[in-house]
């Protein structure tokens, strides 16, 4: 038998709180593409950082050609042959797409930059697998699928590293150049390359690779040959036997009031399309998908931040047409932003600024400030979301994330808003601030008021939903009452089988 | 919190007054000629002007953006307006009065086109500015090759008249000090100061936050433009005349002064008092340098020593305040262990009453 490229031998990494990876093992073999799968906090973001160097493990040791290490930097992992795709494109995109390709390792001759043979040797590369791409283009000119080809391209064929890590990096790809990226990977697999191949698509897994680690809550729960596997059981090993999440919980829920947003035939080119909901008062509705199935861009479009390109929107019976985020709050629309840091928090501004952002002027009643009138508000909400922190006039830099969460949901609370877009509340917070959240959800927020909500876990949404939209592929897939709530059945179905691509409505369709 | 860490918070936020005083009370020592009622009065006649661009700058710095071109406002807001008055249209526009509504008018509209190019176009508010601030400089000297005077008294009233009823201080003092007034209440009263500190703090969360940001941005040129008109009319009524090097070199000195008062240059912080002691402060260290007869082309040198120590303080004045913030935080999380209770802020919660 052959030595493996890469081991991992039980690698163990121990946050203050929670065990994010528990005496994990496992082995790719040169010509071999491994597949890692595993629901969102399984472990899998954690693993990669560790191959990556930028996560140190607490416990364990890790293998490369025969070598063990206790830790690798960012450095060795480079210098030792592994490389890594990124999940986010990180390119410069003020330089030509040739000189990404070589960013580090620029062809030169005595000093000066070579174009000639940069342009030579990036068209080579660029032409082998059919992209299309023109290297003297800037890497600002290409379109979000193609910048990850490119990065795709610049780990595992510029770099020629003999360990090849993929993280989700199908996700962005068009059609068409999820072709290429199967391609490059079959010519990896046939010239000995071990490859780690991470995503969340069963089929594109059960295509593509030989073996596959399947985590959960840490642990490595299976390492399987592909052969072993099929769409249900690999759907089971990833969500275990013993998930006791289900719908239809015996307390009970208060009945939803009267309609009050219905969204018909909504599509944004590129997005999401043919969009049809309604939402009732005092209901929460949750969007489950994958990354790129169109749930955030959706809440954006709902919040006038990115407007749609098609359909309607009927608000309270009456058809609207937001197109910024101002409109929308005048009407009682209040949007909970993904990223927290960037564009949901004010560093500069103390709690109490940030809780009364945007509603001062209702605070106030005017368009001059009552302080008193502003502290008092500031503190009723401050206790309602339960902020941790000594005072309302501390910055928020000195929270914690899951604090600083809070004071952003706050925030959009101090309005009174009518209809909550949530988007991921409990994203990157502690278990404890994330059950706290839930909590300000279920009994708090859908007072008097509609929620859509969604989350990085479905466990999340299973908890204080209502009624569940499963997103795939830009498209509604189905749709389940709190009864039918299954954690498989909802997981299988944000995989989207079968389902066609929907982006756009028809007449962008047809461009 | 403790009466004494909010008093230290208090002087450490408002360190520019600190510094103001402080330097007041060495000078009022050393040096005989300064803390007389005419020195004091002269040098803030001469702080004046400065104190407008000040106000103009860092009213933009607050919203994140910056405004190369108030000193080319200075002197051609009050110069076109000028000559439209008495020379273009001397039958239409002859009025002292509608002159001076032109020279704010014109000193808005170039704001309002800097805020449009900055905030709709999204041109960088660097290099846009600098453009119209070398257009204005050029079309200054065409206009007027030399300088046209006299001015109308009306005009000239607010640079120039004195107050018989106030001690005979110059008119342009206490005009100042109601601008900046107005401005205190402005962005610590209104929801439009909120909003526009919201949006130099972070302008993509104050957009999504429901903010109309792009608005912000332009009236912050607009309000910079007219404050540099002021500025224009003060220098030209000081002077009795218009000219076309009035104001030259202030725009980085006014950059000085707002920082010194406590903006900064990414925006979301800043105090209409405190830049207004930037410039106090400013005005006060040439006067002390000038009475001891210090060279001009030193006082330069000297000033931007001046306002290299600012940066200086203010780095430290952060760190300081976080510190002394975190310490208390400890201490409040200790006494509450200590009672076992839960956080309470302000008034004790109702139901444990």
């Amino acid at each position: 038998m052959k030595t493996p490229a890469l081991t991992l031998n039980g690698i163990s990494k121990i946050y203050p709180g929670t065990v994010a990876l528990d005496r994990v093992s496992f082995e790719v073999y040169p010509g071999e593409v491994h597949g890692l799968i595993g629901k969102n906090g399984a472990g899998k973001s954690t693993l990669v950082g560790i191959l990556a160097g930028l996560i140190e493990p607490t416990e364990g040791t890790i293998s490369l050609g025969g070598r063990s290490f206790r830790t690798l930097s960012r450095v060795r992992a480079k210098r030792e042959g592994v490389a890594i795709v990124p999940q986010e494109p990180e390119l410069i995109l003020d330089l030509s797409v040739a000189e990404n390709l070589f960013l580090g390792e620029l062809p030169s001759r005595k000093g000066l930059l070579d174009r000639k043979t940069m342009r030579t040797l990036a068209e080579e590369v660029l032409s082998a697998y059919g992209t299309g791409i023109n290297a003297g283009l800037l890497a600002g000119d290409l379109s979000l699928s193609e910048r990850q080809l490119l990065l795709i391209l610049k780990s595992c064929v510029v770099e020629d590293a003999p360990i090849v890590v993929l993280d989700e990096s199908s996700a962005p790809l068009s059609g068409r150049d999820a072709l290429i990226l199967r391609k490059i990977v079959e010519d990896l697999r046939s010239r000995g390359k071990a490859i780690v191949y991470i995503s969340h698509h069963i089929d594109e897994l059960l295509e593509i690779c030989d073996r596959m680690t399947v985590l959960r809550d840490g642990k490595a729960v299976a390492v399987r040959e592909r052969a072993s596997l099929d769409h249900a059981s690999l759907s089971e090993l990833i969500i275990g036997e013993e998930s006791s999440l289900t719908g239809g919980r015996s307390e009970d829920t208060p009945t939803p009031g009267e309609e009050i947003l219905r969204v018909e035939g909504l599509s944004r080119w590129g997005a999401f399309g043919d969009i049809s909901f309604s939402l009732r008062r005092g209901e929460i509705l949750g969007l489950a998908g994958l990354r790129g199935s169109g749930r955030t861009e959706l809440l954006k479009a709902l919040a006038g931040i990115d407007p749609a390109d098609e359909g309607e929107i009927f608000l309270r019976g009456n058809s609207v047409r937001f197109r910024s985020p101002a409109e929308a709050l005048a009407e009682g629309i209040a949007y909970l932003p993904e990223e927290r840091e960037k564009e949901g928090l004010l560093r500069s501004f103390s709690i109490r600024d940030n809780l009364l952002l945007n509603s001062f002027g209702n605070v106030c009643g005017g368009r001059f400030i009552s302080w008193e009138k502003s502290e008092e508000r500031a503190l009723a909400v401050f206790r309602e979301v339960r902020v941790k922190a000594f005072s309302i006039h501390q910055g928020v830099d000195e929270l914690s994330g899951g604090n600083r969460q809070k004071v952003v949901i706050g925030r959009i609370m101090a309005n009174s808003p009518e209809i909550y877009l949530l988007d991921e509340p409990t994203r990157g917070v502690d278990i404890g601030a994330k059950k706290a959240i839930l909590s300000i959800v279920s009994e708090r927020i859908r007072n008097g008021a509609g929620v859509i909500i969604t989350s990085p876990g479905l466990d999340d949404l299973i908890e204080v939903c209502d009624r569940i939209l499963v997103l795939s592929k830009g498209g509604i897939f189905r749709e389940y009452e709190r009864k039918d709530f299954s954690e498989h059945r909802l997981f299988l179905d944000m995989q989207g089988f079968g389902q066609q691509e929907r982006r756009g409505g028809r007449e962008c369709q047809a461009v | 919190m403790s009466g004494s860490l909010k008093l230290r918070l208090a002087l450490l936020d408002n360190i520019i007054w600190m510094m103001l005083i402080a330097f007041f009370s060495v000078c009022a020592l050393s040096i005989p000629a300064f803390a007389t009622w005419t020195n004091l009065v002269n040098f803030l006649y001469h702080t004046t002007i400065m104190s407008m661009l000040v106000l103009a700058q860092g009213f933009v710095l607050m919203s994140g953006n910056l405004d190369l071109s108030i000193d080319a406002v200075l002197a051609f807001a009050p110069g076109v307006a000028v000559l439209m008055s008495v020379k273009w249209f001397p039958g239409l526009l002859g009025s002292p009065w509608t002159a001076i509504v032109l020279t704010l008018s014109i000193g808005a509209l170039l704001g309002l086109f800097n805020g449009f190019c900055v905030a709709r176009l999204g041109m960088n508010a660097f290099m846009q500015t600098l453009s119209v601030s070398i257009i204005l400089r050029g079309l200054v000297l065409f206009f007027i090759p030399l300088s046209i005077f006299p001015l109308d008294p009306v005009y000239s009233f607010i640079g120039k008249a004195r107050i018989a009823q106030l001690g005979n201080i110059p008119a342009a003092i206490p005009v100042t000090f109601f601008i900046f007034f107005i401005f205190h209440v402005l962005i610590n009263y209104t929801v439009f100061g909120r909003n526009y500190l919201a949006t130099g703090g972070n302008a993509r969360a104050s957009f999504v936050a429901g903010i109309n940001t792009n608005r912000m941005i332009i009236l912050g040129f607009m309000v910079a433009g007219i404050l540099s008109a002021i500025a224009g009319m003060l220098t030209a009524g000081r002077q009795d005349s218009v000219s076309n090097t009035m104001g030259n070199g202030m725009t980085l000195l006014a950059f000085a002064g707002a920082l010194l008062g406590g903006t900064s240059m990414s925006g979301g912080k800043g105090s209409a008092f405190g830049m207004l002691g930037g410039a106090i402060l400013l005005g006060m260290f040439s006067n002390a340098l000038n009475l001891l007869g210090v060279k001009v082309t030193l006082i330069h040198a000297a000033q931007g020593t001046l306002i290299f120590l600012a940066i200086l303080v203010d780095r430290f004045r952060v760190s300081l305040r976080s510190s002394m913030l975190r310490k208390e935080q400890i201490r409040t999380l200790h006494r509450e262990e200590d009672r076992g209770a839960e956080y309470t802020v302000g008034k004790p919660r109702e139901e444990s009453v």
